[in-house]
C-alpha cells in the first residue's frame, strides 16, 4: 500500500517539475503539508530562473496544475488593456517558412495544417509575384465567432480570435464564414496525439489538439501572457514580421528586436488589409512588396 | 584504410568542391577594370559603414573578426586577403548581382550608395591606409533621472576611470519600454560636463495613468550599462477603448439582443396560448354536448 502511495507521488512529482515553471520553484520550497519520503533524502532540481538547487525530498510537494476552468476563463477574458497587432512587411519575405514550421511545432499541427500559411500570389497578369505569409487576420467585425452555435469560437478584449475545442461539435459553419480561409479542422488524430494524452487543455494555445474539431491561429496567446512575441514572428529569420499592442502605438520586429511606432510605420511604408471592402476589419496588416531585397524564387505563374 | 590515404581522398573530392562553390564568380572583364567614382576619405567610409552595419553584418560578420553566418558558400571577411583579391570593379558587380545565397542590392542600395560601401571595405585592404580606426569602447558610468514637471530627462555620463571626469560630446540615446521593447524616443549630446538634457516628446503614449518608463542607454563605441528608470508620469493616457460590443445576435446568452430575446418570449408564449386556448376550447365543446 505504502508502495503504490510513493509511485502515485512521484507521478504527480514529475508533473510538477514540468509545471515548475509556472508555479515558480517557491511554492515547492515553501511549504510542506505532505511529507512522504524519509528526511535526509536529497533531490536536484532546476529552477525556472535556471539555477539547479538541492531540495530535501520531504519538503516536496506536488505544485498546483491550473484547471481546465480556469484556462478557460483567462483565455476568454484576455490580456486587460491590449490590443494585438501584426504588421507583414511582404518586401522581407523569402519562403523561409520558418515561421510555418514553429506554428506547427508550437500548435500540434499535422504537416498540412497550417494556422499561416506562405502562399504565392501574383495579382494580376503583368505583376510580379509575391510571397505572403497568411495566418489568422484577427478580425474586429469577425464573421466566423457570430456563426458558432454553442460559443466555442470567441472574440477576446485584446482583439484575438479563439477556439476553445471543448465546447466545439465540430460544425465547421465558422470555415464556411471565413472569408481568409484561416481556419482548420482536425480531420484525423492531430500530430503526436499520444505524446498529449492527459495535458490539461491550453485554450491560449489550443493545444491538445483534438479529432473532429477546429484549429485556428491565436498569436500564441499563451506566449503573450508569458510576454513573449508570437512563435511564427520569432522565428522569421528575415524580418517579415512586426508584432505589438495598437493601443500603447509600438510594434517590435521579431528578427531585430527593433521597435517602432506603430502608425508610423503603417502610414510610411503604405500599409493596407486583406479584403477591405468586407468590412471586417483585419487586425493583420501588410506592407506591400516593395523594393525586395530577394528575388521571387517560386514558379512563374 | 589507413588515415593518410583518407586525408588524400577528402582532400581530393573536397577541395574542387569548394573550388566550384567559391571561386566560381566570373565579372565580366568591363566591370573589373570599373573605377570607384567615390572618393576614399574618411565622410564616404563612415557613410559606408552605417550601410554595411545595415545590410551586410548579419551575414559577413565583424571586420576581421571573421565571423561569419554559416552559410554554404561561406560569407567572406571584408578585412581577408580573399575580399580584397577583387577589384573595386568586381565588388561593385557583386553587391549589384548578388549571387544565391547573398541577394542582388541593385534595387535596395543606390549605385552611390554601393561604391561608399566599397569605400568601407578598402578600408581594411590589407596593408592598405586605414583612414576609420574604431577606438576600444569608452567605459561610461551613466546616471539619469527623470524630471516631472519639466517633463524631461537629466542624464550625466562619466567616464570610468579614477577622476569620474564628465565625458563630453557623447550621444545618449533615450527610449520607452513598450511591451516587447523599447522605442527611441531621441537622442541627446552631453556637454562639457558630460550632463544632458532631453525633453519628452508631448505625444508619447505611457499606460493607462500617463506613466512611461524611460530607459537611457549609449551607442556604438560606448562600454555603459542601460539605465531603466523608475515609472514616471510623462506621457499620454493609454486609451482602451472597447472592443466588444454588449449585444450580439447568436452565441451567447449573457450578450443576446434584447429585442430578440423578448420577441422570441412572446412568440413561444402566444404559441403555447393558442394551443391552450384551443385545447380548453375543445374540452369546453365535450362538455356542452354531455350537458345537451
Amino acid at each position: 500500500m505504502e508502495n503504490k502511495n510513493r509511485r502515485n507521488f512521484m507521478k504527480t512529482l514529475l508533473a510538477s517539475i514540468g509545471a515548475a515553471g509556472v508555479a515558480g520553484s517557491s511554492s515547492i520550497l515553501s511549504s510542506c503539508d505532505r511529507i512522504e519520503a524519509v528526511d535526509g533524502d536529497k533531490i536536484t532540481l532546476l529552477t525556472s530562473s535556471g539555477e539547479l538547487v538541492e531540495v530535501d525530498k520531504s519538503q516536496l510537494k506536488p505544485a498546483e496544475l491550473p484547471s481546465l476552468s480556469q484556462n478557460q476563463k483567462q483565455g476568454r477574458e484576455g490580456l486587460p488593456g491590449k490590443s494585438w497587432v501584426m504588421v507583414i512587411d511582404l518586401s522581407k519575405c523569402r519562403n523561409a517558412r520558418e515561421c510555418m514550421k514553429a506554428c506547427q511545432n508550437h500548435h500540434q499541427l499535422r504537416p498540412e495544417q497550417h494556422h499561416i500559411n506562405v502562399l504565392q500570389m501574383q495579382d494580376a497578369e503583368h505583376t510580379a509575384p509575391y510571397f505572403m505569409p497568411k495566418p489568422c487576420q484577427h478580425c474586429d467585425n469577425p464573421p466566423c465567432t457570430k456563426v458558432c452555435p454553442v460559443n466555442a469560437t470567441f472574440k477576446r478584449e485584446d482583439g484575438i480570435v479563439l477556439i476553445d475545442n471543448e465546447r466545439c461539435i465540430g460544425c465547421r459553419f465558422c470555415i464556411a464564414a471565413c472569408p481568409y480561409s484561416a481556419r482548420v479542422f482536425n480531420w484525423f488524430e492531430p500530430r503526436d496525439a499520444e505524446k498529449y494524452e492527459g495535458v490539461t487543455y491550453n485554450i491560449e494555445a489550443n493545444v491538445p489538439q483534438k479529432k473532429g474539431t477546429i484549429s485556428k491561429c491565436l498569436f500564441s496567446a499563451d506566449l503573450l501572457r508569458d510576454g513573449k512575441l508570437p512563435s511564427c514572428v520569432s522565428a522569421c529569420p528575415n524580418g517579415v514580421y512586426w508584432f505589438g499592442d495598437r493601443n500603447e502605438d509600438a510594434v517590435t520586429n521579431g528578427t531585430t528586436k527593433e521597435t517602432l511606432s506603430f502608425s508610423k510605420l503603417l502610414s510610411e511604408g503604405a500599409a493596407y488589409t486583406l479584403m477591405k471592402d468586407l468590412g471586417t476589419e483585419p487586425r493583420v496588416y501588410y506592407l506591400p512588396a516593395k523594393d525586395r531585397a530577394f528575388p521571387f524564387t517560386g514558379e512563374q505563374v | 584504410m589507413n588515415t593518410k590515404w583518407k586525408l588524400f581522398l577528402i582532400a581530393t573530392l573536397a577541395f574542387p568542391a569548394q573550388q566550384v562553390l567559391s571561386q566560381d564568380w566570373m565579372v565580366p572583364s568591363d566591370h573589373t577594370a570599373l573605377t570607384n567614382p567615390s572618393e576614399y576619405n574618411l565622410e564616404n567610409i563612415k557613410k559606408g559603414k552605417e550601410l554595411y552595419t545595415r545590410n551586410c553584418q548579419s551575414c559577413h560578420g565583424d571586420p576581421g573578426k571573421n565571423n561569419p553566418l554559416a552559410l554554404l558558400p561561406l560569407p567572406v571577411d571584408i578585412a581577408s586577403e580573399r575580399m580584397h583579391a577583387n577589384s573595386e570593379g568586381d565588388l561593385f558587380y557583386k553587391i549589384t548581382t548578388g549571387r544565391g545565397v547573398m541577394p542582388p542590392f541593385e534595387s535596395t542600395i543606390s549605385e552611390n550608395e554601393r561604391w561608399k560601401l566599397i569605400n568601407f571595405i578598402m578600408n581594411f585592404k590589407p596593408g592598405g591606409n586605414q583612414l576609420l580606426v574604431d577606438a576600444p569602447p569608452v567605459k561610461v558610468k551613466l546616471l539619469a533621472s527623470v524630471n516631472e514637471n519639466k517633463s524631461t530627462v537629466e542624464i550625466l555620463a562619466e567616464r570610468e576611470d579614477a577622476e569620474s571626469t564628465g565625458l563630453e560630446n557623447a550621444p545618449v540615446i533615450i527610449s520607452a519600454k513598450k511591451t516587447f521593447g523599447n522605442i527611441e524616443l531621441g537622442r541627446a549630446i552631453t556637454n562639457e560636463n558630460g550632463r544632458a538634457e532631453f525633453t519628452i516628446p508631448e505625444n508619447v503614449i505611457g499606460d493607462e495613468e500617463g506613466y512611461v518608463s524611460i530607459v537611457v542607454s549609449m551607442g556604438d563605441g560606448y562600454d555603459a550599462h542601460e539605465v531603466a528608470l523608475e515609472k514616471a508620469k510623462v506621457g499620454k493616457n493609454k486609451v482602451v477603448p472597447r472592443l466588444i460590443k454588449g449585444e450580439v445576435l447568436w452565441s451567447t446568452n449573457n450578450n443576446i439582443q434584447l429585442w430578440l430575446l423578448l420577441s422570441y418570449i412572446s412568440a413561444a408564449g402566444g404559441a403555447w396560448l393558442v394551443i391552450g386556448y384551443a385545447i380548453y376550447q375543445i374540452i369546453k365543446i365535450k362538455k356542452l354536448s354531455k350537458s345537451s
